[in-house]
């Protein structure tokens, strides 16, 4: 797909202000409700912002490094790459998703979780946001990062924030599922 | 801002808010990084407009009731702003575009002297702030802070007003016992 690069941006951003607000709800929950689990295989609340926070460990650090260190500058247009629009788009919340299993480390199950995996994602919404303001000052394109289960597999920077961001969107819809059967 | 009650008032008379938003506590209507050329008029509740400094928040300004509140820098700018806009508790605020807020003064000269006047008003409160910042006594910060908005004690707990007063709240309860 192409598409403005500073609209990419926004919306991005507005994406995030949404996770945000969206985890702050759960803030409000008693820690029983956000450990409740459907059943063994299901996640609780916690285990789907933690599966978030495992991505976001690899993930944002990764995408500083190669925001800081690109020589590409801003483009005033991002073009997708195949690789990276396909992945995006996989992660996109829709009707009716199914159930994708998770690599075995980025899965939080068996781990003990507290509300604190929460503040935890938010520190991480801080950082993405900072991200992608200095994300403005290079290509969204040529910047490249590597994915987290190969370094020989690079995305575009523009498909990396948009896998990330939406992957959070899905998982957090995950979650609020989890709340509307309390 | 007492001096927005005329600009408020027309825009009352008028109907030009474009939306009223109820906003549940600790929610943000904005972030870091975008642009908001809003202005906020609190109907009831408490927001604070923050930023991040090497992971610390500092809490920069508040809106209460019948208050604008509004990422100004962005307003003017029409530009990204690293200002966060969040409610302290569940709020009600009514929401106009700055078109239609140009709109409003382009009709009229009283209300594009009043926007002058609210503007020379900001500016003296930016110079306050400046002031506050620059006071290295915590005590005599407190007091400036105290003496020109008594309210905002009442409004805002403790731990954002030791914030905006860049001391502990600990700190903070210690010197209003005193």
């Amino acid at each position: 797909m192409k598409i403005a690069a500073e609209k990419l941006i926004t919306d991005l951003i507005e994406s995030t202000r949404e996770n945000i607000n969206q985890v702050e709800k759960f803030k409000e929950y008693s820690d029983e409700a956000l450990n409740y689990k459907e059943d063994a295989s299901s996640w609780s609340v916690l285990e789907c912002i933690e599966h978030l926070n495992l991505y976001g460990d690899y993930y944002l650090p990764e995408m500083e490094k190669n925001i800081v260190d690109s020589k590409h500058k801003a483009n005033t247009i991002f073009k997708s790459g195949i690789l990276g629009n396909y992945f995006a788009n996989q992660m996109l919340p829709k009707e009716g998703m199914k159930k994708m299993q998770a690599p075995k480390d980025k899965n939080p199950m068996g781990s003990q979780l507290e509300k604190s995996v929460i503040d935890r994602f938010e520190k991480q919404q801080h950082k993405t946001l900072e991200l992608l303001d200095k994300a403005r000052h290079v290509s969204l394109t040529k910047t490249k990062t590597a994915i987290s289960i190969s370094k020989l597999i690079k995305l575009r920077l523009g498909d990396t924030f948009r896998f990330v961001i939406y992957h959070n969107q899905r998982h957090l819809a995950q979650a609020e599922k989890v709340t509307a059967n309390l | 801002m007492e001096h927005a009650h005329l600009l408020i008032q027309r825009i009352e008379d008028d109907k030009l808010w474009e939306k009223q938003l109820t906003i549940s506590r600790n929610e943000y209507i904005k972030v870091s990084g975008s642009v908001n050329t809003n202005l906020y008029f609190v109907v009831s509740g408490s927001l604070r407009i923050f930023v991040f400094d090497e992971n610390e928040e500092h809490t920069i300004r508040f809106g209460y009731k019948n208050n604008i509140i509004t990422s100004l820098d962005s307003f003017i700018s029409e530009k990204p702003s690293e200002l966060y806009i969040q409610a302290i508790k569940k709020s009600e605020v009514k929401v106009i575009s700055k078109k239609s807020v140009k709109k409003l003064m382009a009709s009229s000269n009283e209300l594009q002297q009043n926007w002058n006047e609210i503007l020379e008003q900001l500016i003296l409160q930016q110079m306050n702030r400046e002031q506050d910042l620059l006071t290295s006594s915590p005590t005599e910060r407190y007091k400036r802070v105290l003496q020109r908005s008594p309210q905002l004690f009442q409004e805002i707990p403790n731990k954002y007003i030791a914030s905006y007063l860049r001391m502990t709240p600990e700190t903070l309860s210690r010197m209003k016992k005193s």
